[in-house]
């Protein structure tokens, strides 16, 4: 069930009446958001319902015996023992059959072919996320950051609320779950946010990256060696917004659902164009993902406390494993490595510049404030090239398409095909919105809490009506769906 | 913007009182929202009938499905005969029109816009000169 859908809209109708009605009675009401969450996963698939259920209840037995055990050691174990399986269902959906046909390639080069256990495995939509919020859940009863939940209730409904199950944020445990064990709210506030993030995830997902992928993105991913230049150079721009309107428009509609059955989830997304340096863009960018990242991996390998080259070590090896993530392609991982290295190299560049040139050497200045909004606005161009540069590698469906593609710029004779002034005009529009005021949306949701029921329902019911006409034909799946 | 609703659960700690006050302005909200629900609910039912319509006829064949097939052709079909899907078709046109743009046309009403707002500063000179005149 896609959110921008008619089937979507009956459900959360029927979802959003039943569970208020019911919130005299906070068990039955989780009980009813618990079955609309399992619904809800069970349209994709019905058959991972089972899996959905078995990761739940390890890491809730787990969390379980981590509170009832004294001994370090033995929590340790228990941690690693419930990561390990989270990891190995995650690693045997999805990687399965990636790593048997990477063995098969290396036997084959080494002249040494064998008959290798093939199968074709279904990736059950969301497993790394409900994943990624199972282990989050382990670790954080382990570190004390969250009480271990007697109520398995509690954790299923964690685990699987249907607005982050399939796509995220991937939310924490330490967030969530105290919110299940205060009486649900509802206020103005919650509806002001909800309606603005619904309708701005709507038009960012239906109108521009849909009308990118089919104008523009798509033909020219299909084939770069057919088209020019200036087609893949605007093309690439066209991929870098789709891809951030696609993702950032779900955790917008997820957020603002949430928020409208009286949950608050962590911001996702915060302008990540408008980032002046690569470790700005990873503040900005899938905000869930990468402190998820820092938190669990990162700072367990050591983070910055044992010296430069250990630092560098686990920014890479963390970056590497957020590519591997994505998905089960040699291509992510050139991705993860490539933004791996890039932050090792920035990071040893801004300690070397400030060796040379102590920010605070000179004081403050107007020639001082120049040179420092001059080196900020190449910093936000640099990186936004080269975060283009690897998002080539992240949509291409493998290196040689990649390569053709960095191949292809050479051709600045031939005419482009796909630079319309449409796509360049949604391109504009949605790069003006990474600069405007960071508080634009909260200054909308402010206004529009105080306006009458009527008019609300008029705003919202029209919003949803022009977004829907203006929109292509037919709803493409969301990116992230397929990691 | 989510801090909008971090600052709403600050009171938490305030006891019954605010449990209270939080129980009503709870009561208010649902309402609130329900209200605007149903009035967008109608709203896109009487302007996108035609979703409706696209939405029902990927049902599968039965007795049930045929039925409500039928009933939301016939809610088009109304709310067509009421002028109710021209707004949509304006709008789409407009759409197609800016999708099937070119180049040339944009340098074309670029160069119309410049022109209108020469004879639009060249206008309001003539009038304050006439003015003072």
């Amino acid at each position: 069930m896609l959110f921008p859908t008619i089937e979507f809209g009956i459900f959360f109708l029927i979802v959003f009446a039943v569970s208020w009605a019911v919130r005299g009675a906070p068990e039955l009401r989780k009980f009813v958001l618990l079955g609309a969450s399992y619904f809800f996963y069970g349209w994709w698939d019905w058959r991972f319902l089972g899996l959905l259920f078995l990761s739940t209840l390890i890491n809730y037995l787990a969390g379980l015996a981590i509170a009832h055990t004294e001994r370090e050691g033995l929590r340790k174990l228990i941690v690693g023992i419930a990561v390990t399986a989270g990891l190995s269902i995650l690693g045997f959906f999805k990687y399965y059959g990636f790593f048997l046909t990477s063995l098969a390639t290396l036997l084959e080069t080494a002249g040494l072919e064998r008959d290798l256990p093939f199968m074709q495995v279904i990736l059950p939509v969301g497993i790394s996320f409900f994943t990624f919020q199972g282990i989050s859940y382990v670790v954080d009863v382990y570190r004390g950051h969250a009480t271990a939940e007697k109520s398995l209730l509690n954790v299923m409904l964690y685990i699987s609320f249907f607005p982050q199950l399939v796509a995220g944020p991937i939310v924490r445990a330490a967030d969530f779950l105290p919110q299940l064990h205060r009486a649900p709210v509802l206020t103005r506030a919650h509806i002001g946010v909800g309606v603005v993030l619904i309708l701005s995830g709507l038009a960012k997902k239906m109108v521009i990256a849909n009308y990118l992928a089919t104008e523009l993105v798509d033909p020219v991913f299909f084939d770069p060696t057919a088209v020019s230049a200036l087609d893949l150079l605007i093309g690439i721009y066209g991929y870098a917004v789709q891809i951030y309107c696609d993702f950032s428009g779900y955790s917008d509609i997820a957020i603002g659902v949430a928020a409208l059955l009286g949950y608050r989830f962590l911001e996702n997304f915060d302008q990540p164009y408008r980032a002046s340096s690569l470790q700005d863009f990873w503040r900005r960018w899938h905000i869930s993902l990468s402190t998820w990242l820092r938190d669990y991996l990162y700072v367990p390998l050591g983070g910055n406390r044992y010296g430069e080259a250990k630092t560098y070590r686990n920014l890479f090896l963390t970056m590497f494993l957020g590519g591997i993530w994505h998905g089960a392609a040699w291509t992510f991982v050139f991705w993860g490595t490539f933004h791996g290295a890039m932050l090792a190299v920035e990071r040893y560049a801004r300690k070397k510049l400030d060796e040379f040139a102590p920010s605070h050497s000179d004081p403050g200045g107007v020639m001082t404030a120049i040179g420092n909004g001059a080196q900020h606005v190449v910093g936000i161009v640099w990186t936004f090239h080269l975060v283009c540069f690897a998002w080539i590698f992240f949509r291409a469906d493998s290196f040689s398409t990649a390569g053709s593609y960095l191949v292809g710029f050479g051709r600045w004779s031939e005419p482009s095909q796909y630079v319309t002034p449409f796509a360049v005009g949604l391109i504009l529009l949605a790069m003006f919105f990474q600069f405007t005021p960071r508080n634009l949306g909260r200054w909308l949701a402010q206004l529009i809490q105080w306006l009458p029921s009527p008019v609300l329902g008029l705003l919202l019911g029209g919003g949803i009506w022009l977004i829907w006409t203006i929109a292509p034909e037919g709803v493409a799946p969301f990116i992230y769906f397929q990691f | 913007m989510l801090d909008l609703l971090h600052h709403e659960r600050e009171g938490d700690e305030y006891g019954e009182e605010v449990e209270s006050l939080h129980e009503a302005e709870t009561r208010r909200s649902v309402m609130r929202m329900s209200i605007a629900l149903v009035v967008a609910s109608v709203l896109l039912l009487a302007f996108n009938s035609q979703s409706l319509v696209t939405w029902v006829n990927g049902f599968e064949v039965g007795p049930v499905q045929d039925a409500v097939v039928s009933l939301a052709a016939r809610w088009n079909g109304e709310m067509e005969e009421q002028g109710l899907d021209a707004p949509a078709k304006t709008v789409r046109g407009e759409v197609n029109e800016a999708r099937n743009m070119d180049w040339s046309e944009v340098q074309r009403w670029l160069e119309n816009e410049q022109a209108r707002s020469r004879e639009g500063a060249r206008l309001l000179r003539g009038m304050l000169s006439e003015e003072r005149g």
